[in-house]
Order: structure tokens, then sequence, then C-alpha cells
């Protein structure tokens, strides 16, 4: 039996796409809500340095502290998208593995 | 031209590199026709650990909250910078953990700032202060433990974050 690529392309993309498109979303519910709560808290040094509550060295001290949490986002946003690829992979490989395992005679995917 | 919400810029960012990164490596993987695994498991030692850190910081922001003229106490950092470096410690030698042990990281350095505005500020504490000090570590935990929970893959009973 041949192999026909543009079927199996087919098949894996409507396999990935749906997991791709939510943890897409997911993502960016994650991002937002996070993002939000570190531009408030830029917003609220800059009151209080205006306040004279704290001085310059301070509000330095606590925006490095929100840029931090910035990157610690970021990197959650890198892991999860890494798992993205990785759940949308499996997915793609699944649903051609027995029609490829079957045309080549041996389990080239696992 | 109308430049985009920030929101709009943001989430469509995130699109793209979740897609960029996804498609990447999608394509290595097929042309290796292997089943691939990024990143590492989930570690319950991590999660808890985190999960006590902040909770340890809760009580002692706490006290201040309540009584800003609270003291600085040089043992809360002591003790919580011991948990950081065990636990980071434990990310390094873990299997595919570079990312969370670069969260734990950036964690002790937000600590190490706190210390070092705690150590410095005359009392009363500006509760916005340690409010705003509160919110970077509680933006970080949380992001710690959401990609944490996210490596149980797919285990239905596993909790969730929002």
């Amino acid at each position: 039996m041949s192999l026909n690529a543009g079927a199996l392309a087919k098949k894996m993309l409507a396999a990935a796409l749906p997991i791709l498109t939510t943890h897409a979303v997911d993502a960016e519910a994650f991002a937002s809500v996070e993002f939000k709560k570190i531009a408030d808290t830029i917003v609220s040094i800059q009151i209080m340095l205006q306040a004279g509550q704290i001085n310059n060295q301070q509000a330095e001290l606590l925006l490095e502290m929100q840029k931090s949490a910035s990157r610690s986002v970021l990197l959650t946003l890198k892991g999860l998208s890494l798992l993205t690829a990785e759940e949308a992979i499996n997915a793609a490989l699944a649903v051609v593995r027995a029609v490829v395992n079957t045309a080549l005679k041996f389990p080239l995917i696992p | 031209m109308k430049p985009l919400p920030a929101r709009r810029v943001v989430a469509k960012a995130t699109r793209a590199l979740i897609f960029t990164l996804a498609g990447l490596l999608l394509c290595a993987a097929l042309f290796t026709a292997c089943t691939p695994k990024f990143i590492g498991d989930y570690d319950a030692t991590i999660d808890s650990g985190v999960t006590d850190i902040q909770q340890r910081t809760e009580v002692y922001l706490g006290k201040i909250k309540q009584d800003p003229s609270t003291l600085y106490d040089p043992n809360f950092y002591n003790d919580i910078n011991a948990r950081l470096v065990a636990l980071k410690t434990r990310a390094h030698i873990l299997p595919q953990y570079p990312i969370i042990e670069q969260q734990i990281q950036e964690l002790q350095g937000q600590f190490d700032r706190l210390q070092t505005l705690d150590k410095g500020m005359t009392r009363p504490f500006p509760i916005g202060a340690i409010d705003a000090a509160e919110s970077a570590i509680t933006v970080s935990v949380e992001s710690i433990l959401k990609l944490e929970l996210a490596l149980k893959r797919g285990d239905k009973n596993a909790p969730s974050l929002k």
C-alpha cells in the first residue's frame, strides 16, 4: 500500500490544530491576568513615589521585582508552548500511526 | 492607522509565540518520526515547596501589614533562601527542568530585593510597598505552579490553576 502525503498531512493537521488553538487561548488568558496585575502594581509604585512614600532606590527595587515577575510569566508561556507542541505532535502522529506502520510493515511510529 | 490596544497586542504575540514554537517542533518531530517529550514531568516536591514558600511569605508580610512598625527579621530571609536553594538544586538535577530552575532563580532575586527593601525601609513600612512586593512574588509563584500543574499532562485528577 502506498502512502498519500497530502491525505496524511490533512489528518495530522486536523488532529493538531484544535490542540494548538485550545492551549493558545488558555495561555493568553493566563498571560492577560498576570500582566494586568503587574501593570497595576507599576502604576501603584509611581503613585507611591510621587507621594513621597518611597524613594527612588526603593521604587527601583519594587520595579525590578515586577520585571522579574514578567520574566517568570514569559517562562511559563515558553513551557506551555513546549507542552502544547508535544501534545500536538503526539496527536498528529497517533492519527496516522496505524496506516503508516501497516504500509511500511514495521513500527516506524511507536 | 489606529494602534492596536495593548491587550490585543499581547494576545496576538502570545498566540504567535505558541504557534511558531509548536510549528517548528512539529516539523522536527515529524521528520524524525518519534514521539517527543520537550519538557520534564510534574514534580510534587517543587509544587509543595513553592506553595510553602508563598505561605510563609504571606504570614511574614501579613504581620508587617497588621503592624507596619514590625521590625525586619533576617531569620525569615535565611529560611526562605535555604528553601529556594534546595528547590533550585532539585530543579537543576531533574531532567528537562531548565525553565522551572530559571523561574526559581527569579524568585530568589525577588526575595533578595525584598530583603534589601525591608532592611532599609524606615518604619512604619508603607502598606503600598508591601502590596507591590507581595504581588510580584505571587505572580512568580503562580507562574511556577501554572507550569508545574500543566506538567501533569492530561491527568484528569490533576488540580488546575486559573
